[in-house]
């Protein structure tokens, strides 16, 4: 047991002190201070048709507590879905390998040190919470109970099981983090808004937060004398706030059944790792790659060729950028698997036969989504792979190399892009194929910029995810390629944002020269 | 050619120096910089590439500052760091032809360029295979010919010769000989044979700062007369171990043959010829 807790604990500890995870954290808190809009805010996150509820200890607690839920499932994952790959990564697995430890018991490890990673986040945001309360509240007294009951009932049980598909996904997908992003993407999706509406559904609610917002439903319709199914919205919804009437909530008595069908959560969870572990690769899976490419290729010619220094030719000068690119390009297109490339065209092929506004609002933001692999590393993938040490003393390093790699991840979003371009220059809508151009220049700023500041690509990648989640939702606000907005003050917008954005990523690349 | 580094150090915080006052002036040939892991060689040759910035101190090539012009060193700088990686989807020639537009050269006979140290150093069959499929020692290779693909000026080896078999050792020190001729290579190791053969001069580090700096021969000359032979039980080793400095042991006739560095040899001990490694053990314990 001593050794479960030491493992746990290191575990923890190293991916926690890390520059990306305070500032995840920081970013939580940021997220977290949105969670119960400001009283005259123009936004609402949780909104019953009309109605939100008074600004009491109970509706800061349950609010912020299913928005931490549905929220942290979603990044939660992707934020900890490496727990594995980064032993793989690091080699410390081999070392794992030759240790006694069993499968269950090291998977075990990593689903709690996932938990506590999420716990830190939900304990941050329950933090705020509270701040919030003292902040907003309409003047009802401070309710502790009501900022726990629901963080202990709600989040921390879909938490754990988060962590327990973290590492189920690892498993079974092994080192393929696109196909997992991807299939947890849409299986997310699927559970979130898979409504319940009886006893029965809310003990399969995997999030737990049904029955919540079921209640607030009923209220809504006793106040309202209608049995008509109110609109529910959960998110961050613009406009009309200030028109939102209020309704009394003072929390939910949840019924036994929904507590413990909380606690089989987590333990269905436990078994499905003691399920995965039957079959964990234990860190073979990379020794099984390399044995097989080695056979392939490594039969070395020993002839013993000398180099003949006096015949060598001597190199000519040449400062272009476009052998760079070139390179740079190459690298792009051949990143990820090859059979990822199918369905690219098949995203390029629906760009082009698909109705115009189905493949701008729709096909294109997925499609630059499935990408997020090539673009989120445009800024770290040097030292990722090592190679800093060659740029850093080559010629001109930021104004060739890192301009190059801009550039190159330019020209291959366009590749992709270039159906629905093409599709909206022959309808005369240069507008909104300029709009597109500006789009993925935005993405590709963005990804520089978060992978300088937080030296990975984790930030820009869950960034990139939400954003793809509530374009694809239809939000409007953060349509930044042009799917809803048409007019051309919105590309000023975005032109400004992307030259600042632009500039910045050019000033701590020299910084960090420095 | 002329190399010059003048009071360079490199602070990381209050009281850890990665290094420290250092000066050395470097002209054409080959410098050996012996030093153990953590002596300070990696970081003096990041500083020399233009990677790393000192603390304090200059860096001037052809009076040239480096510091000031970074570019006038990397146009002629050759630099093999001691722990690189390589973009694995690319094969050896896609990824020399990328380091070539790196170091800002290409024209019509890149290519052939790029063959001829392929095939001279052994990697013609495997140049269009991804290098993530390459062994240790073919990565080294490749990393060595992408320092030389710009006609380098100042090379920069550090522990080149990790993951080459013994024949590409010695195939290594015969090309760095030839490079020597008409350019600076700086040779870092840890490993003594790795440089006594082919070093003009020898650089001792320790802690981030100079021990020692000479040719081969100024050096050993530091413990002539100071190294000894004998015949020592087991069970003395440790005690032994207290009172001398031992450059190496093995077994003989059931006793261990311990060579030691000594003012005054004991009892039936032999006066051996100094070697460069005896004289390195030597300045980095008394130092």
């Amino acid at each position: 047991m001593k050794t479960f807790f030491t493992v746990v604990k290191l575990d923890y500890l190293q991916r926690t002190r890390n520059y990306a995870f305070l500032v995840t954290l920081c970013a939580s808190l940021a997220i977290a201070y949105t969670f119960v809009p400001e009283p005259n805010a123009n936004y609402s996150t949780i909104r019953i048709a009309d109605y939100v509820g008074f600004y009491n200890s109970a509706w800061f607690g349950y609010a912020t507590a299913i928005m931490t839920n549905i929220f942290l499932s979603l990044i939660g994952f992707y934020l900890i879905n490496s727990a594995i790959k980064n032993d793989l990564e690091t080699k410390v697995g081999q070392m794992i390998t030759a240790t006694p430890i069993s499968n269950f018991n090291y998977l075990f490890c990593k689903v709690i040190s996932n938990f506590l990673l999420l716990l830190t986040i939900v304990f941050t945001v329950f933090l705020m919470s509270i701040i919030l309360f003292f902040l907003y509240n309409d003047g009802g007294p401070f309710q502790l109970f009501q900022f726990v009951k629901p963080y202990l009932i709600i989040t921390i049980p879909t938490m754990f099981f988060i962590a327990c598909l973290a590492i189920i996904f690892e498993v079974i997908f092994q080192k393929y983090s696109v196909l997992q992003n991807i299939i947890f993407f849409f299986l997310f999706s699927f559970l979130a808004f898979n409504s319940s509406k009886n006893e029965t559904d809310f003990l399969l609610d995997t999030f737990g937060s049904q029955i919540v917002m079921h209640e607030l439903e009923e209220k809504v319709k006793e106040i309202t004398n209608t049995d008509k199914t109110t609109g529910i919205s959960i998110g961050y919804i613009s406009g009309n706030t200030t028109k939102a009437k209020k309704i009394k909530f003072t929390g939910v008595d949840f019924p036994l059944t929904f507590i413990l069908s909380r606690i089989i959560w987590m333990v269905l969870g436990v078994i499905m790792i003691g399920f995965v572990s039957l079959f964990f690769h234990r860190f073979t899976i990379k020794n099984k790659l390399k044995t097989r490419e080695n056979t392939k290729t490594i039969k070395e010619n020993k002839s013993i060729n000398e180099l003949n220094l006096s015949e060598l030719i001597i190199s000519k000068i040449n400062y272009s950028i476009f052998p760079l690119i070139k390179i740079e390009l190459l690298l792009l297109i051949r990143k990820g698997k090859k059979w990822l490339w199918l369905i690219n065209i098949l995203g390029m092929i629906l760009l082009a036969v698909l109705p115009l506004e189905i493949a701008h609002q729709m096909i294109l933001p997925i499609l630059w989504f499935l990408q997020v692999h090539r673009i989120s590393d445009i800024s770290t993938k040097e030292e990722t792979f090592n190679i800093h040490l060659f740029t850093g003393s080559s010629y001109k390093p930021i104004q060739r190399i890192f301009t190059s790699k801009i550039l190159a991840s330019f020209f291959f979003m366009l590749i992709i892009s270039l159906p629905l371009i093409i599709k909206l220059a022959l309808n005369l809508n240069f507008l909104s194929s300029l709009f597109i151009v500006f789009g993925f220049l935005f993405l590709i700023v963005t990804s520089v910029v978060f992978g300088l500041l937080s030296k990975g690509k984790k930030i820009f990648e869950i960034v990139f995810f939400l954003i793809t989640y509530a374009n694809i939702n239809g939000v409007i606000d953060v349509d930044y390629f042009g799917g809803f907005k048409k007019d051309l003050a919105s590309i000023y917008t975005l032109l400004v944002l992307i030259l600042i954005l632009l500039g910045t990523s050019f000033f701590l690349k020299k910084k960090a020269a420095n | 050619m002329e190399l010059d580094i003048q009071n360079v150090s490199k602070k990381y915080n209050r009281n850890t120096y990665g290094l420290k006052d250092f000066s050395i002036h470097i002209e054409k040939g080959i410098l050996g910089l012996l030093g153990a892991n953590g002596a300070g060689k990696s970081t003096l040759l990041k500083m020399i590439a233009t990677v790393s910035k000192p603390t304090s101190g200059i860096i001037t090539l052809n009076k040239n500052n480096i510091l000031k012009d970074a570019n006038y060193m990397r146009s002629q700088l050759g630099f093999l760091p001691q722990d690189f990686g390589v973009y694995p989807n690319l094969n050896a020639h896609e990824f020399l032809e990328y380091m070539a537009a790196m170091k800002g050269i290409g024209g019509k006979n890149l290519n052939i360029k790029i063959t001829q140290l392929l095939e001279g150093l052994n990697l013609t069959e495997a140049a269009k295979k991804p290098i993530g499929t390459y062994s240790g020692g073919m990565k080294q290779r490749v990393g060595i010919a992408q320092a030389l693909l710009n006609n380098p000026k100042i090379i920069l080896f550090d522990e080149p010769t990790v993951g080459l078999d013994p024949e590409e050792r010695v195939r290594f020190r015969n090309l760095i000989s030839d490079l020597a001729n008409d350019c600076i290579v700086i040779l870092s190791s840890h490993i003594v044979s790795d440089i006594d053969t082919i070093a003009d001069k020898v650089a001792i580090l320790k802690n981030g700062s100079l021990v020692s700096y000479g040719n081969q021969k100024e050096i050993i000359e530091k413990v002539t007369n100071k190294v000894f032979e004998t015949l020592i039980e087991n069970t003395q080793l440790n005690n032994f171990k207290k009172e001398h400095i031992i450059v190496s042991t093995s077994k003989k006739e059931g006793k261990l043959k311990v060579r030691y560095i000594a003012n005054h040899p004991i009892e039936n001990s032999i006066k051996k010829t100094a070697t460069l490694e005896d004289a390195y053990l030597f300045l980095n314990k008394i130092t």
